[in-house]
């Protein structure tokens, strides 16, 4: 990994930024899924960022949960037990799958944080449920500001929307940066840029990472790769196996990840929590809601022919947590209806990456060029 | 080991109910009626309000695994692709779309339409979307809140009355379940609105009896076997708002209150257990066996999880009622449970963590401390998915249950 990645990525391995928050009095408040709508947070003068533990062993976690949950759920609940979210002034999740509610409980059983509240989504887009999540952003943005005594203003609101938006041009670039034909960044580093963006204020985010696009335009970029591949997942956050996938011949043009993608596409388009929550309810690359015509999968897996089509890419690899209940469900239907190459990657953790070595290059072999 | 373990007697009566089921079933499919695929609390009434054919993945999940094919067809959802920690009852459905000569027949009809709910877990919701792409149906999905203790208060464990619910939440969700009683209308033809009436009054009638029989449960010594009464959940979970449900109940009840004024027990009572968790319908006689060495269950929450207090004079919110269970609930909601629990002064407890179901499985542990926190009581837990018999060998749970009834005495 190269040096301006390096110091993004100790940002959110090290905690430095957090740290810096916490000292400073700013209170912070962990979320554990990518549809919590942060800029309700952010308006109230809080810092949302995104709960990760990063134990190969769950030992403590597998004593509260089952060894069979997700790696993400067992990894938060490890790191929340060994006291490693002490700082956090609070936690929020949403409905957004079985996981993540039950996740959300058994945090609050067992760690009983100070502040905890878990987002209703409606798994539907239609006047009805847009106007009823509208009002439960509203009692969400009412729970947190009696809980912080501070006054909510509209005003700001719409100012952390703005935060957020510039936000996600910014990784709108850096996308694009990887999916030139020499993609000009690796597929740790652009994790590494997400992660450190998870872990800290996007402004502090933007500002840091504001010159990079213009530094790497300058570069030559890679082309040491046979095969062009977009990446397909849930809660993933692996840099080891992404240097592997990189190692045996593949360039990562796109993905569809919770933790990169997934959270980042789509802006804030309207005013007030209808906005914002047309933004949540409308992000394709999240898994459960769909308008009233469509299915969720038929969604995502129209997001991931978008995002072949404009990347090039020439093949999947599907990253299918054992644990995940969402990859559980919807990874045969990518398998069978997308009409490029996939590669799927049964996961089970604490991760040997090096078993997955042989099947990658039998994969490029197969597919990819010269 | 006795194969007629059926101390209250249930078994004759609930052939009579299938019976009266499978007949109405027929009746319907030879009419032409349309097919509609539900989920557990899903309103059943609605079912018998528009006159459609009902089958319900779960039940009939639990039906092939009872009869021995549920692990072929489990195997025959992971080789697709599909999770192997998913929901049972999803991977044995998924085996019979997929491999219908290996199913237990019969297999459950084509269906017309779905209704896909989040009145208990995203599971029913994720697994909806993907049996309505196998089909290329209409889809309706109800999404009930999950309750937190700041949207539901003090629920009771058995009628599922609560003192408040958040009001933007039963509104939201009698919405939707208005847009379901237009999308019903839509699939099936207008019902009559006197029709409408009488079959919540049913509902209201038979739900107050099954709220009876498990409160007799609780008597000591305990009247029935877990044998007879985890069946219950397949009239509250789905044929409540029926003649046969209606019927079944009335006879229940009374053998029930017959036995319990007799002061027959199962067995020469030694201890009280409550257990929770989805049964494992291929090892029923798991219960027997406790029975049979003298453990009995006047508790079984998954049951009691599935009934609720009916209410014909305000049906919306009857129907969003039934999803104000402790499963739907998070964890700091358990106080109802350890009611129930000391009321039934139950000596211990049988856990059952089902493999693939993140509901059950994820909630037994707080459910334990709970337990043995405010009432001193221990609890076994035992692996056992409820359609698949290979994770839980009937002879390595014996073992268990012996070492654990042991350490009770
Ligand atoms: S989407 Fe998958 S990986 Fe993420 S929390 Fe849910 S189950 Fe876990
Ligand atoms: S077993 Fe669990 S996951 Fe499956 S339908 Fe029941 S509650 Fe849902």
């Amino acid at each position: 990994m190269r040096e301006p990645f390096k110091i993004f990525y100790s940002i959110f391995q090290e905690k430095t930024k957090l740290r810096e928050y916490v000292d400073s009095g700013r209170r912070v408040f962990g979320t554990m899924c990518n549809n919590v709508p942060e800029e309700i947070i952010h308006s109230l003068g809080a810092v949302p960022i995104r709960m990760f533990g990063n134990y190969g062993n769950t030992n403590l976690a597998n004593s509260k949960i089952p060894s069979w949950t997700c790696n993400y759920a067992r990894n938060v609940m490890e790191a929340g037990l060994r006291g490693d979210f002490d700082f956090l002034e609070g936690v929020v999740s949403a409905t957004t799958d079985d996981t993540k509610i039950h996740l959300f409980s058994a945090y609050r059983f067992y760690i009983k944080p100070r502040f905890s509240y878990l987002v209703q989504f409606p798994y539907v887009r239609d006047e009805v449920s847009e106007e009823f999540f509208a009002r439960e952003l509203e009692r969400f943005a009412k729970h947190l500001s009696s809980h912080l005594s501070v006054e909510f203003n509209e005003d700001r609101l719409s100012a952390s929307a703005g935060v957020y938006n510039t936000y996600r041009e910014l990784c709108g670039e850096f996308e694009s940066l990887r999916a030139e034909e020499k993609p000009k960044i690796r597929a740790d580093e652009f994790m590494a840029l997400m992660l450190s963006s998870l872990s800290m204020l996007k402004e502090d985010f933007v500002s840091m990472a504001d010159n990079l696009p213009e530094m790497l335009g300058d570069h030559d970029g890679f082309s040491d790769y046979r095969l062009r591949v977009h990446l397909s997942g849930t809660d993933f956050y692996n840099l080891t196996l992404l240097r592997l996938i990189e190692e045996s011949g593949m360039a990562v043009v796109s993905d569809d990840l919770c933790t990169s993608a997934g959270y980042f596409t789509g802006k804030v388009e309207g005013d007030g929590f209808r906005g914002i929550a047309e933004r949540y309810s409308g992000c394709t690359a999240c898994v459960m809601t769909s308008s009233n015509t469509e299915l969720s999968v038929e969604e995502r897996l129209r997001f991931i022919r978008k995002k072949i089509k404009e990347n090039n890419a020439d093949a999947i690899v599907l990253l299918k947590d054992r644990g995940c209940e969402v990859c559980g469900h919807q990874c045969p239907w990518i398998v069978r209806e997308i009409d490029i190459p996939v590669l799927v990657l049964d996961l089970d953790f604490p991760l040997s990456v090096e078993q997955y070595r042989t099947r990658m290059e039998a994969f490029v072999e197969a597919h990819g060029g010269g | 080991m006795e194969n007629n373990w059926n101390p209250l007697g249930y078994k004759n009566l609930y052939r009579e109910l299938f019976k009266k089921h499978l007949n109405r079933q027929n009746e319907l499919l030879k009419n032409n009626r349309p097919v509609g695929w539900f989920f557990s609390f899903h309103p059943s009434e609605l079912i018998y309000i528009f006159d459609v054919v009902s089958a319900f993945p779960e039940q009939y999940s639990a039906y092939c695994a009872a009869r021995g094919s549920s692990v072929d067809l489990i195997d025959t959802s992971i080789s697709s692709g599909y999770g192997h920690f998913l929901c049972d009852y999803f991977k044995t459905t998924i085996g019979m779309i997929e491999a219908p000569e290996k199913a237990t027949p019969p297999l459950m009809p084509k269906p017309d339409f779905i209704i896909s709910s989040r009145a208990l877990c995203v599971a029913h919701h994720e697994m909806a979307e993907v049996f309505a792409r196998y089909y290329g149906i209409p889809k309706y999905t109800v999404n009930y809140p999950y309750w937190t203790t700041d949207s539901l208060k003090n629920p009771d464990e058995l009628t599922k009355e609560a003192e408040w619910a958040d009001e933007l939440y039963v509104e939201y969700t009698v919405e939707r379940l208005r847009g379901l009683v237009d999308f019903m209308a839509e699939v099936a033809g207008e019902a009559d609105e006197e029709k409408f009436r009488e079959v919540f009054r049913k509902s209201e009638k038979t739900s107050e009896l099954l709220i009876k029989i498990l409160n007799l449960m609780m008597s000591k010594p305990t009247p029935g076997s877990q044998r007879e009464i985890s069946d219950l959940v397949f009239i509250a979970f789905f044929v409540l708002g029926s003649d046969y449900a209606l019927e079944f109940c009335e006879n229940a009840y009374e053998v029930i209150r017959e036995r319990v004024k007799k002061g027959e027990g199962v067995s020469e009572e030694k201890h009280r257990l409550l257990t929770f968790g989805i049964v494992p319908w291929h090892s029923l006689k798991i219960y027997q066996y406790c029975e049979s060495m003298g453990a009995n269950f006047p508790v079984n929450l998954y049951v009691n999880a599935s009934v609720h207090k009916a209410d014909s004079s305000n049906p919306y919110m009857s129907m969003v009622r039934r999803s104000m269970h402790f499963t739907n609930s998070s964890y700091e909601m358990l106080d109802g449970v350890v009611k129930t629990a000391r009321k039934a002064d139950i000596d211990g407890a049988l856990l059952l963590e089902n493999t693939g179901c993140r509901i059950t499985s994820m909630i037994i542990r707080p459910l334990a401390e709970r337990l043995r926190e405010d009432l001193g009581v221990q609890s076994l837990i035992l692996e056992a998915p409820q359609c698949d018999p290979r994770v839980m060998p009937m002879e390595r749970a014996k073992t268990q249950i012996d070492a654990f009834l042991e350490s009770l005495a």
